[in-house]
């Protein structure tokens, strides 16, 4: 059976919070809470409460660029003074460690940064086509959400939908 | 290439951590001038401008102080009640201080050059290098005796009209706008006489080269040699007078001996000694 | 918690907050054009003096021997300073959760970019030899020649790239779900360039999972970097070794320094914004006090820095320096100097009064007048030293000639049309932290109502709700 994907969309958090718990009590057979896709014009600490743990993995690239902007600092400031073929010593050692934490501080920075911002793009799924469920309500006040199942189950989710005043629930566009 | 670089360069590292010092230097170009001796004739820095391209830069703006005079010679009344009314002119007790840069081995301008256009020669001599200059102008800020010079204008262009510029020391560059220079101990001469010692396989001997303020001075106050070569008449003097490299103070006991280095307390370590008597004002 | 007025009305409907920032970005009104023409005619001034400059050399400048740097890098501190405040509150704010941050920190954040975008010129205005600038860059040559990273000219290049790269980012990434609203509303050209900036927001809860991960990592790594980048410009002055720059109290007196002039600009620009676009909403009076007495308070660390720098050099009796000290108080440039004491000490107690404090044409003046102390701080930590440094024989004063003067004029001039093209382009406010901020505001006082056992639980009209337009403010139930 093919599968499609609703959005219905509410006026508030509290009756999008309730149709997903409804959907992860299982009220809706065969839709499971990993089915689901909340779309909301704010950033929401209770989303992840309602949703469940899901991933973000952004902090790990953020420890691999800190790490690797570490030790490629060092490492290219270091072979570089080493291979200098003109030693602006001044009295100072060849591979002066003090001035090199400085640079390799902000080369951690910069590669931390960098590989994070890297790591949204690629974890938030930014950069890819809008479905034709988009609405443009949802960066103004409402609250998406999104049940992609089975086509049996349309009717039951839109019921469900209803139960918690929705507002408007849209169907994806079969091409 | 670059390995033997590296490794090279950390050997030498390592080599200045256990032995400390400037063992790694071929030479020590040093000074010793004799204030005693010094008459404040200019003759020096006349010889300077006409050694090594000096650009004049007119009246104007050498009273902006925007002249290019490597060599000054600076004068101090050091005792003021001596001469007549007049405290800018006086008749007497005029001191008389020949200053070039430094030479520093511990030069202070060095480690601020971003580009690392000023930098420490096997010589032991604190070099500029003009064509990587990118005129920051860090190095003068930081040198403690204000003895860099910076080409505020492209001074070549009014500074040697025909046929002056007949007259201009082929061995060396003529600088255009945006470079710092300064003193280099008349490097195009150690460099001849390097050559001339390495084509004749030998080692360089004191007295075949000297720069051109030594050349000049009339009373011979300006001494130059390698402070490395132990016969040499400057290595001479400074042990005479029991000036040292790596100290940061005299502390002669005897009153007989002369001799001491501009801001020594600011651990520099200049190659230019002075001879005088350190007094206390 | 009492609090007179509240930092913003918490009835606000979402889309009217929509509709009120994008608003501001249509249709300039004639004062922005006569404002951009102004600034156009300002950094013409810079432009001609930049020829000039560049065509003559360094000269022009009045620079001399002693004096080889003046205003050109008191005015790169002075910027970089500037552009403290902004990244650098914003974060630090955002980790504390302060919620009053939002309406302001955007526009913040673009005057950090901006100021940046202008003190990073300022090194370049400054080389005797501009057209070899790139040479400062850490690229692999045949020749086997680096740029010297033992110099802090060289660690300034770093931290400013860095800190550049980052606060762009930063302001980016916190502006892609605003400009997925921009896109949603705009037409034609904006329509193309929000598309494209917008990166394809859709508002889920993935990619506002990692949103806010990536945002707060971003800040937690801003606030270290923000710190570094002025401490490594102190560096340029406490690495010397010259008399009143070599100074151990340099770092945190200039991060210090960089926070006073940045929050004193967000002040000015704060009262432009809400006067010229109608924010009287968003930037509301009581966030107004809120910067004011963090502004007073960091004022008064920096007066506290001041002093210490004072004691530290007089009783630590290194002569040159102490002697320098005394001649900054009493030699040539003691009219600058204690001007700069005035405004940057003094003037700064009228923010300590409720009075000036929400009257709005005074803030602007003295928002203006601790910047121009700033100013001054900046000039009198580079130019005395210079004057008056180790060698006797070298003392000099000089007084900066109208290049430098011009150049440093059109830097705001170039700083004004950043930051106006921004206002227009992007939105100032932030449309959807505002909304969270309006949001948990709301919540807070519906559930401090209901622990009062007050009669009255907030909550939505049903008809509200039930409107399929959308206008519909979340409810609080359950609450």
């Amino acid at each position: 059976m093919s599968k499609c994907r609703i959005m219905g969309l509410f006026s508030d958090f509290e009756e999008a919070f309730c149709a997903i718990s409804d959907i992860k009590e299982g009220k809706l057979s065969g839709v499971s809470i990993d089915d689901v896709t909340l779309k909301s014009p704010i950033e929401h600490p209770e989303i992840e409460e309602v949703l469940g743990e899901r991933s973000a993995p952004v902090p790990y690239f953020t420890l691999a660029g800190a790490i690797f902007g570490i030790t490629f600092g060092f490492t290219f400031l270091s072979s570089a003074q080493a291979n200098f073929l003109v030693q602006p010593q001044g009295g100072k050692p060849v591979v002066p460690l003090p001035s090199n934490i400085v640079l390799t501080y902000e080369m951690m920075i910069l590669f931390a940064v960098l590989f994070t911002v890297t790591s949204l793009m690629v974890c938030g799924r930014f950069m890819t086509k809008r479905s034709s469920l988009y609405s443009e309500k949802v960066c103004i006040d409402q609250i998406g959400v999104i049940v992609e199942m089975d086509e049996a189950d349309l009717e039951s989710t839109k019921e469900l939908f209803k139960k918690h005043k929705v507002l408007e629930i849209r169907e994806e566009v079969k091409q | 290439m670059s390995l033997s670089n590296l490794l090279n360069d950390w050997t030498r590292y390592r080599q200045g951590i256990e032995e400390g010092g400037f063992h790694d230097y071929e030479h020590i170009f040093g000074m010793a001038i004799d204030l005693n001796k010094c008459i404040g004739c200019n003759a020096c820095s006349i010889a300077c401008y006409a050694e090594n391209n000096l650009a004049v830069v007119g009246e104007e703006k050498f009273a902006k102080d925007q002249g290019m005079h490597w060599l000054r010679i600076e004068r101090y009344w050091d005792e003021p009640d001596l001469g007549a009314d007049d405290q800018e002119f006086q008749e007497h007790g005029a001191s008389f201080l020949p200053m070039m840069c430094q030479q520093c081995n511990a030069a202070t301008c060095e480690p601020v050059c971003p580009v690392a256009a000023t930098y420490h020669t096997p010589d032991g001599l604190n070099a500029q290098v003009y064509n990587r200059c990118i005129g920051s102008r860090y190095c003068s800020n930081n040198c403690p005796y204000r003895l860099r010079y910076f080409n505020f204008y492209s001074y070549y262009e009014t500074s040697w009209p025909a046929p002056l510029d007949q007259q201009l020391n082929p061995d060396l560059s003529v600088r255009d706008k945006g470079v710092m220079e300064k003193c280099t101990f008349c490097i195009q001469r150690i460099r001849v006489a390097k050559d001339t010692a390495q084509r004749e396989e030998r080692e360089l001997v004191d007295g075949e080269f000297t720069t051109a303020c030594a050349q000049t001075c009339p009373t011979s106050a300006i001494q130059f040699g390698d402070l490395q070569d132990p016969n040499s008449k400057v290595s001479q003097l400074w042990k005479q007078y029991q000036v040292k490299l790596g100290t940061t103070e005299q502390s002669k006991q005897n009153k007989e001996l002369r001799g001491y280095r501009v801001f020594e307390s600011l651990n520099t370590e200049p190659c230019v000694m002075y001879l005088d008597r350190v007094r206390e004002v | 918690m009492h609090i007179n007025e509240k930092d913003i009305d918490e009835n606000i409907k979402w889309a009217e907050i929509n509709k009120d920032v994008l608003k501001s970005m249509e249709n300039p009104r004639p004062a922005y054009w006569v404002a951009i023409g102004l600034c156009l005619a300002m950094l013409s001034v810079a432009v001609v003096a930049e020829i000039y400059q560049y065509q003559t050399g360094m000269g022009v400048t009045n620079l001399n021997n002693p004096h080889m740097w003046d205003l050109y890098i008191a005015t790169f501190i002075f910027w970089i300073g500037m552009s403290h405040s902004g990244t650098l509150l914003s974060a630090i704010l955002h980790i504390i959760h302060a919620d009053w941050r939002k309406p302001i920190y955007r526009f913040a954040e673009a005057m950090t970019t901006f100021s940046l975008m202008t003190a990073g010129l300022f090194p370049m205005i400054h080389l005797g030899r501009v057209w070899n600038m790139y040479w400062v860059i850490p690229y692999v040559t045949d020749r086997g020649i680096w740029p010297n990273f033992r110099s802090p000219l060289v660690w300034d290049a770093f931290a400013i790239t860095t800190y550049l790269t980052s606060s762009a980012l930063f302001l980016f990434i916190g502006m892609i779900p605003d400009l997925a609203i921009c896109r949603d509303n705009a037409k034609g050209w904006r329509k193309k360039l929000y598309t494209v900036l917008s990166m394809g927001w859709r508002g889920d809860d993935r990619q506002w999972r990692n949103f806010r991960k990536t945002y707060m990592l971003m800040a937690c790594f801003l606030i270290p970097l923000a710190v570094s980048v002025h401490s490594i410009v102190s560096s340029d002055f406490a690495m010397s070794i010259m008399p009143g720059w070599h100074v151990t109290s340099f770092p945190p007196y200039f991060v210090a320094g960089a926070l006073y002039s940045g929050c004193a600009a967000i002040i000015t620009l704060f009262i432009l914004l809400r006067y010229f676009f109608y924010f009287e909403k968003y930037m509301t009076i009581a966030i107004m006090e809120k910067i004011c007495k963090l502004t007073f308070a960091i004022a008064m660390v920096w007066t506290y820095l001041n002093l210490i720098e004072f004691a530290s050099i007089w009783y630590g009796h290194d002569m040159v320096s102490k002697e320098l000290l005394i001649s900054k108080f009493t030699g040539p440039y003691s009219f600058w100097f204690w001007l700069m004491l005035f405004c940057g000490s003094v003037v700064p107690f009228m923010l300590a009064f409720k009075k000036y404090r929400c009257h709005m044409p005074t803030m602007f003046v003295v928002s203006l007048v601790l910047n121009l102390g700033m100013w001054l701080e900046r000039w009198m930590i580079v130019t005395p030293t210079l004057s008056l440094s180790y060698h006797p024989f070298q003392w000099d004063v000089m007084w900066p000639s109208v290049v430098q003067w011009g150049i440093v004029f059109g830097s705001f001039g170039w700083f004004g049309l950043l930051f106006l093209t921004f206002v227009k382009i992007f939105p100032s406010v932030s449309m959807y932290e505002v909304k969270e901020m309006v949001y948990h505001r709301k919540r807070e006082a519906g559930s401090a109502a209901s622990e009062e056992g007050s009669a009255a639980p907030v909550k939505n009209e049903e008809g509200n709700k039930a409107t399929p337009s959308g206008s519909g403010t979340p409810g609080l139930e359950g609450a």
